[in-house]
């Protein structure tokens, strides 16, 4: 037999043996199986259908000020913990934070008249204030993540007295900077929502109720077009017969498949308000009659981004910088996309340490002054 | 039958099949047009108070879908291109051959790009016309909007398949130049690159934000004239409506909103309540 026929039986047989092993890895799995946010925690206090939970602590409590992670209503949090070895949550807790955490729950129908001034004033508020009394604190440390950083941002402007430090992620906060760069494949959601009239979202709105997440996948989908094409065929057979990194993809699956809807009356506000009006940066946006002032937010603000965000657009994020009247403002630029930030190799060393040692300096000074 | 043969028969018979769908649609909007013009006529009794442009409609339905028949024939040609450019594949490369050819294939390219179009369509689904009969003029509402978003979609639709052809053109040009793309994973990895900047730059395109925004607003309308009739037909038999619902949810919504905000004040202490609300409680307490 030729080379060239041994080369051919040979690759041939590999691929079978790839195949059959994952298929039999595959057929052998569940759903349970697969699990995500896994880090033990308790539910301590809940409204409505938004639950706060209390990280039980992995390492010796470091830092007296406890620090709230805030997610947005565009998927959920649980991507802040997605597995064992890649969990922003885990790294804090063994740098000795004391964390909680708010799950804004499964929104229906029956909540689409709900608003961000609900959400902000109201449920991250009382939150906020539930923290404060349980750790005998008059501030709290805040963690907003892409809309959750909006929703924090807007209340440290509003509430200033009860924010000790304000660290945000890949959140926008100029919704039109999407322009500076104009990267191909970058800021499509904010073209995209531009392209609307506000009377299109209204009507979009009032014809679903909410904004339902199966519509904001399809909107996200269309940012990485050939990835659908590749994702179930190419991309799965490349791994499919190793066990740790098909468990690491069905892990990510299952988080891309949990797509609460956001409510709509809330939506229309993050539609028109922010990606069409631009509100925030121009401190011309309202909550429950009050202007949120980006130059209130006076505390010290730790502002992480992603180089290669395609969703939001580092530039977006950035312009919170002159707008703060914060003397303290640092900025941490981290390699990757908008997912990359959470479970990205080389941000599992860098994010998590800058985080708490961002709110344990801060930390000490709170602690003096309290004294 | 060796992989070249193997293709084009495939390539074939779902060239067949998409130019009959297409086909079938064109005629079926023509048939719809005729109808409506006949309705006008006065040659079948009129239903009372019937829009007026639902021949228009009609008409512009079928001539969006002789517009993407046209550009699915051009397709098909552009597939067969790609069919005999690739290069032959190397031992083991069964399955980079395999998703090749699925991805050079016009019926995935509308599957990749429509998820869109899928997804408002199961948003707008809705109850079968021949049930709601009784309601003619939201009925023809209904088949009015249908028939715009049908239109919208194709002409959506055309946008991308345009999108997907100058992606074809591109790669075919490209392998020819590249002599690297000699495998089949380079020259898949190509295509992936190559089609992947030609869609992102159409998306960016405002013909292609517009003919979305209208696929969108017609999804919209399509679902508003369908809750619009079944509210009508509900009404009639007492069954409580979206409207009404809605209606609850807001009111359950403004309560909950009233008792956070009446809890926030009683957290706080007197000196600092809204003034009715402090001397309410001061009473309170002095009783």
């Amino acid at each position: 037999m030729t080379q060239t026929g041994t080369n051919v039986i040979s690759d041939a047989a590999k691929m079978g043996a790839k195949m059959l092993t994952g298929g039999q890895l595959l057929h052998d799995l569940r759903d349970s199986d697969v699990q995500i946010a896994t880090t033990p925690k308790d539910l301590v206090w809940s409204q409505d259908k938004v639950s706060l939970f209390h990280y039980r602590p992995l390492a010796a409590q470091r830092v007296h000020v406890p620090l709230l992670i805030c997610y947005g209503l565009v998927g959920r949090w649980t991507m802040t913990d997605l597995q064992e070895d890649r969990s922003l949550v885990r790294n804090l807790l063994n740098l000795g934070l004391d964390l909680y955490v708010v799950d804004w729950g499964n929104p229906s129908r029956a909540d689409r008249y709900l608003t961000l001034d609900d959400y902000i004033l109201g449920y991250l508020s009382d939150c906020v204030t539930e923290i404060a009394k349980r750790a005998g604190v008059p501030k709290v440390n805040l963690m907003g993540v892409c809309e959750g950083g909006v929703f924090t941002t807007a209340f440290a402007a509003l509430e200033p007295d009860r924010v000790n430090t304000l660290c945000l992620t890949i959140t926008p906060i100029d919704f039109h900077a999407d322009t500076v760069e104009e990267r191909l494949g970058h800021g499509f959601i904010n073209i995209w929502t531009r392209s609307l009239t506000p009377e299109d979202v209204d009507r979009l709105i009032d014809a679903n109720g909410n904004l339902p997440g199966e519509f904001m996948a399809a909107i996200f989908n269309q940012m990485s077009p050939m990835r659908s094409l590749l994702k179930y065929n190419l991309d799965l057979l490349e791994f499919v017969d190793d066990e740790q990194r098909l468990m690491n993809w069905l892990r990510m699956e299952k988080w891309i498949a949990d797509r609460p809807d956001h409510p709509g009356e809330a939506a229309k506000q993050w539609m028109k308000d922010l990606y069409q009006q631009n509100k925030l940066v121009r401190n011309e946006w309202e909550l429950d009659g009050r202007r949120v002032d980006l130059g209130n937010i006076k505390m010290p603000v730790l502002n992480v981004y992603a180089k290669d965000d395609h969703i939001i657009p580092p530039a977006t994020s950035r312009a919170l910088g002159p707008k703060v009247g914060s003397s303290d403002y640092t900025e941490l630029a981290l390699a990757g996309g908008h997912i990359g930030v959470f479970v990205g190799n080389r941000s599992q060393t860098l994010f998590a340490p800058a985080v708490a040692s961002f709110v344990e300096k801060h930390d000490v000074a709170a602690a003096k002054s309290e004294g | 039958m060796n992989p070249f043969d193997y293709s084009k028969a495939v390539t074939d018979f779902w060239t067949a099949q998409g130019q009959a769908l297409m086909r079938a649609q064109e005629q079926a909007g023509k048939a719809l047009a005729e109808g409506m013009k006949a309705v006008a006529s006065g040659k079948i009794p009129l239903m009372p108070t019937m829009p007026a442009d639902l021949s228009a409609g009609a008409t512009e339905l079928a001539q969006a879908s002789k517009s993407v028949m046209d550009l699915w024939s051009a397709a098909t040609s552009v597939c067969a291109k790609l069919a005999t450019s690739l290069p032959a594949p190397s031992a083991g490369d069964g399955v980079v051959e395999a998703t090749f050819r699925k991805m050079a294939d016009p019926r995935t390219w509308m599957g990749a790009t429509g998820e869109m179009d899928e997804v408002l369509g199961r948003m707008a689904e809705g109850p079968r016309f021949a049930d709601l009969w009784e309601a003619e003029r939201r009925y023809a509402g209904v088949l009015q909007a249908w028939m715009n978003l049908r239109r919208r979609s194709l002409e959506h639709n055309a946008v991308t398949l345009e999108a997907w052809l100058r992606a074809g053109r591109r790669f075919t040009e490209q392998l020819a130049a590249d002599a690297k793309a000699a495998d089949a994973k380079a020259a898949l990895a190509l295509w992936v690159e190559t089609a992947n900047r030609e869609l992102l730059e159409t998306q960016r395109s405002e013909r292609y934000l517009l003919t979305q925004a209208a696929m969108i607003r017609a999804t919209t309308e399509l679902r508003l004239s369908q809750q619009d009739l079944v509210e009508h037909i509900g009404k009639q038999y007492g069954f409580p409506t979206r409207t009404e619902l809605d209606d609850v949810h807001r009111t359950v919504t403004e309560l909950r909103r009233e008792l956070r905000a009446m809890r926030r004040e009683q957290r706080m202490p007197v000196a600092q309540q809204p003034p009715r609300r402090a001397a309410a409680r001061q009473r309170g307490t002095n009783a």
